[in-house]
């Protein structure tokens, strides 16, 4: 039996040193002791006229993609379809601008929960991880001690709530509350919490768990406004502080060594009429060390190694013994439509 | 010794492992008379292999992913819809996979399985999951198992059918955008850089009149003497491109998908194009390029050739010139279409109606399923049948009530519809109100009935375009002609607005009930609080009135 035991070797394969001046890592990522990256990025507006809240949050997507986190850890929830609204002259996109500079939804967005699923339940749920059975691993946050997380929320907010759908909202002590859940659970080493919302600083004022890094758009007793106006399709198509978000964040690459203070401060008062808020007493490190990939990218040392190594493949299960020789049974195909007169017993 | 045993296994683990995999993919191109233009992706995986005994993990072609979601919940036959628009029957004759607007999901579940409604309502979590749909929505309250309508398309050991191992459920809400096609595009063996899928680029497709996205499983035949079974997945796309948004009736690839195609799947075994040239519904227009074979298919009375191109590891454009654009097709209306609508008014009673028409010069035998939801509640006692003018019985008719919050409403009527005919089936159904929190945040867009499914076996296949129930292939429907044609259409679904309150209301009882209270305790306060007491007054003398006016005149002086 022990033939079965299969041993495979596999070599892995160093690339050519040329490339290494091109993807060496800055030396700030050394500081960092994540281990993964996860991003939950929500859009709790409905309805066509806040088009601009959907084009915020597939911005964030579309950075946090780009810079490297994979699709199965973004969890994208967005209220309503924007990009196939038969109200979009140009279906399946979404742009940041109305010169239709960059089209954030892009060609290969996976949303994973839209519509009616975008409830503060199930906001609440995914977070803490408390999910019901048959949830499938799309729709999970599946995040450990080591995960950095970003969370992105955007919507209708007021002081001290953030609406869901026009018809439910979250308030600011449940939304401190399942991120204390989150910590006593140990679900995240990090968490970055953005939200672009009026009164968005209410948002975050009660948070008490360690680790967090949180910024608004506006203070309390501030709206939040949005950028301009796209004549074509007849409404606003971005807020202020996700456009110029959005801009910082285009320059970035996975390897640069820009911080997370830079992007603190891309929406200065001039531009973006309200006050950006920043709470930063939760948080441990230096924001002026931080380098913005640690949460929006999914960048971590990696060590090469060399030598061989020996992996045990587990026993395939043979295949159920092998009958198929002696079995007489024939498959047939069933009529596709039913015989009126035959088979039907008439009542 | 070892070294020997290492080559042996290394000859024979992959005999024992893997089993045969297949996979095509084809295109077909079809004028749809003068307007529209009909293009059919079609991608078949087949896999000589048992879904009894296979442990689905280890496959070369076949998804794995979708592969490991049929076996935890024993399916034999799995059918996903995810459809934008609606097909038009009337102009456009048959797709090769009907389709309801929004999400349909059809299952067979293996014979034997247990506690099914369970299993549905997890495999229905899973594909939300792989599909980025709300197919999660759908559970016992909006499924139903038809008796008749659904039958296995596969193979299958036994013949008699038990339909309580088939479920059937609709979304007609459902909206479909790219991310429901990324996951489409991820379950093909070949990356979306090479193959047919190289042309599917969301911003062309989406911009159609009708789009369609399917995945059809089921159990085929791995032989001619059909003892071995072989699974066969067909992953679908239907798209209706109209002249008018495309701006001009000269199409090419590059019109209708961005661009041409540059390299082939290396895993697909045939990767074929075809273009329908000369049928009834298109004569206007000539291919540039020249096809590398011509093929003239005969096929359930009626004829058409199709141009087919091979796709090599070279650039492909098809592309038309303009044709005699003065000739206009005939445009003949199928055998069977349908429709659906509302009737009524006021927000008490209304009714549904469904109107089936019969083009066939003989009586055409149909069922009607319809699904409808349970805050819809229709009355059995006010069906009607309408055929022609007059009353008909239906052939045999199968019902089960719904339950509030629990179970649809389940009509399966049997007709016999008769010759050159507009027969109209109309039930009527009571409006009703929900509970306050059922009300979704749009609860003024309405609510929505699926469509109505209306299954037909054709005895000729004009504008029939769907495949044979024994192929999996474009290849196999050319000179597939048979004894009958399955079709079975979709209707319109329907929105209905059901009484919904005011959710301001309880505001606005709070401020009322408050300006009432405040209005009614002032006064109340006032009158209740207060002492009054009579004083008497006593009657004045004259003497007595002039001597006070004397008092007061005094007093005013002293204050000047």
């Amino acid at each position: 039996m022990e033939m079965l035991s299969l041993i495979f070797t596999i070599f892995f394969l160093v690339l050519a040193p040329r490339t290494q001046a091109d993807a060496s890592i800055p030396h700030k990522f050394a500081n960092s002791n994540h281990t993964n990256n996860w991003a939950v990025l929500v859009d709790t507006s409905r309805f066509w006229f806040n088009y601009r809240h959907v084009a915020n949050v597939l911005s964030i997507y579309r950075s946090v993609k780009r810079l490297g986190i994979p699709d199965s850890q973004i969890i994208l929830m967005i209220a309503d379809d924007m990009a196939c609204n038969p109200r979009n002259p140009r279906p399946a996109t979404v742009f940041n601008n109305a010169n239709q500079h960059i089209n954030v939804y892009g060609d290969d967005v996976e949303v994973d929960y839209r519509g009616y699923e975008v409830t503060v339940e199930n906001f609440v749920r995914l977070l803490t991880g408390r999910l019901p059975p048959g949830t499938p691993r799309s729709k999970q946050l599946l995040s450990d001690e080591g995960s950095n997380i970003l969370i992105y929320l955007t919507g209708h907010g007021g002081d001290g709530f953030l609406k869901f759908q026009d018809s439910e909202e979250i308030t600011n002590q449940e939304m401190s509350d399942a991120l204390e859940q989150m910590w006593q659970k140990q679900r995240y080493h990090e968490v970055f919490f953005i939200i672009d919302t009026c009164q968005a600083a209410s948002m975050y004022e009660r948070f008490y768990s360690p680790n967090i890094l949180a910024v608004g758009s506006s203070l309390v007793g501030e709206d939040s406004l949005s950028h301009h106006v796209d004549p074509a399709i007849g409404v606003y198509i971005i807020d202020r502080y996700t456009f110029y978000a959005l801009e910082f964040l285009e320059s970035i690459k996975p390897n640069s060594d820009r911080t997370v203070a830079e992007f603190l401060k891309v929406c200065p008062k001039s531009v973006c009429i309200s006050t950006v808020g920043v709470r930063t007493d939760l948080y441990k490190r230096n924001p002026e060390e931080v380098p913005i990939t640690d949460f929006f990218g999914s960048v971590r040392p990696i060590e090469v190694i060399k030598e061989i190594i020996q992996v045990r493949l587990p026993d395939i299960p043979k295949a159920a013994t092998e009958n198929e020789s002696h079995s007489t049974k024939k498959y047939v195909y069933v009529p596709p439509f039913i015989n009126f007169s035959d088979d039907i017993k008439q009542y | 010794m070892v070294l020997a045993s290492f080559l042996f296994l290394f000859c024979i683990v992959p005999a024992i492992t893997y089993k045969k995999e297949e996979f095509t993919e084809e295109l077909l191109i079809k004028p749809l008379y003068a307007e529209q233009l009909y293009a059919h992706f079609q991608f078949t995986t087949k896999w000589h292999t048992d879904i009894k005994k296979d442990t689905f993990s280890h496959s070369r072609l076949f998804p794995r992913a979708l592969g490991e979601i049929l076996k935890e919940y024993s399916l034999l036959e799995l059918h996903i819809s995810l459809t934008s628009g609606l097909w038009r029957y009337e102009q456009w004759g048959y797709p090769v996979y009907d389709a309801a607007p929004g999400a349909e999901v059809w299952a067979w579940f293996q014979d034997g399985t247990e506690s099914l409604d369970e299993k549905w309502k997890l495999l229905s979590n899973r594909l939300s999951g792989l599909f980025c749909a709300s197919i999660n929505f759908v559970d016992r309250s909006n499924s139903i198992s038809p008796e008749f309508s659904f039958r296995p398309r596969g193979v299958v050991e036994n013949v008699t059918i038990n339909n309580s191992y088939v479920r059937y459920a609709s979304l007609p809400r459902e909206l479909v955008c790219t991310e429901n096609l990324t996951p489409w595009k991820k379950l093909l063996p070949c990356d979306t850089r090479h193959g047919l899928a190289s042309l599917l680029n969301s911003e062309y497709i989406h911009n159609t009149r009708y789009h369609s996205l399917g995945i059809h499983f089921r159990q085929t035949c791995s032989d001619s003497t059909c003892t071995i079974p072989a699974l066969e997945l067909q992953q679908t796309i239907s798209l209706v491109y109209d002249y008018k948004i495309l701006g001009t009736k000269d199409w090419s690839f590059r019109k209708l998908f961005g661009q041409g195609f540059y390299q082939k799947c290396a895993l697909a075994d045939r990767s074929d194009i075809f273009v329908d040239t000369i049928s009834a519904s298109s004569k206007y227009f000539e291919l540039e390029q020249l096809p590398d074979e011509v093929i003239t298919s005969f096929r359930g009375g009626y004829t058409s050739t199709f141009a087919k191109y091979t796709l090599k590891d070279n650039y492909l454009s098809l592309s038309t010139k303009k044709g005699n654009t003065e000739i206009v097709p005939l445009q003949i209306p199928p055998y069977i279409h349908a429709n659906q609508y509302l009737i009524g008014y006021g927000q008490e009673k209304g009714g549904i109606v469904t109107k089936i028409y019969n083009n066939f010069w003989k009586h055409l035998d149909v069922i009607l399923l319809q699904n409808i939801p349970w805050y819809v509640p229709i009355y059995l006692h006010t069906l009607k049948i309408v055929a022609n003018g007059r009353d008909i019985q239906p052939f045999a008719l199968r019902y089960i009530p719904g339950k509030q919050r629990e179970k649809p409403y389940y009509l399966e009527v049997l007709l016999r519809l008769p010759p050159q005919s507009t027969t109209t089936i109309s039930v009527d159904f009571d409006y009703i109100f929900l509970k306050w929190q059922e009300y979704p945040p749009d609860a003024n867009h309405g609510f929505y009935i699926g469509s109505a499914i209306i299954s037909a076996y054709l005895p000729l296949a004009r504008n029939f375009t769907g495949l044979p129930q024994d192929g999996g292939t474009i290849r196999d429907s050319f000179n597939a002609s048979r004894n009958g044609y399955l079709v079975q259409v979709r209707t319109e679904s329907l929105v209905i607005t059901l009484p919904t309150p005011d959710f301001s209301m309880p505001y606005n009882v709070i401020c009322l009930a408050c300006t009432v209270v405040a209005l009614a305790f002032g006064p109340l306060h006032n009158i209740t609080t207060r002492k009054l007491v009579l004083k008497p007054m006593k009657k004045l003398g004259l003497l007595d009135r002039l001597k006070k006016l004397l008092h007061k005149e005094k007093a005013e002086a002293k204050e000047k």
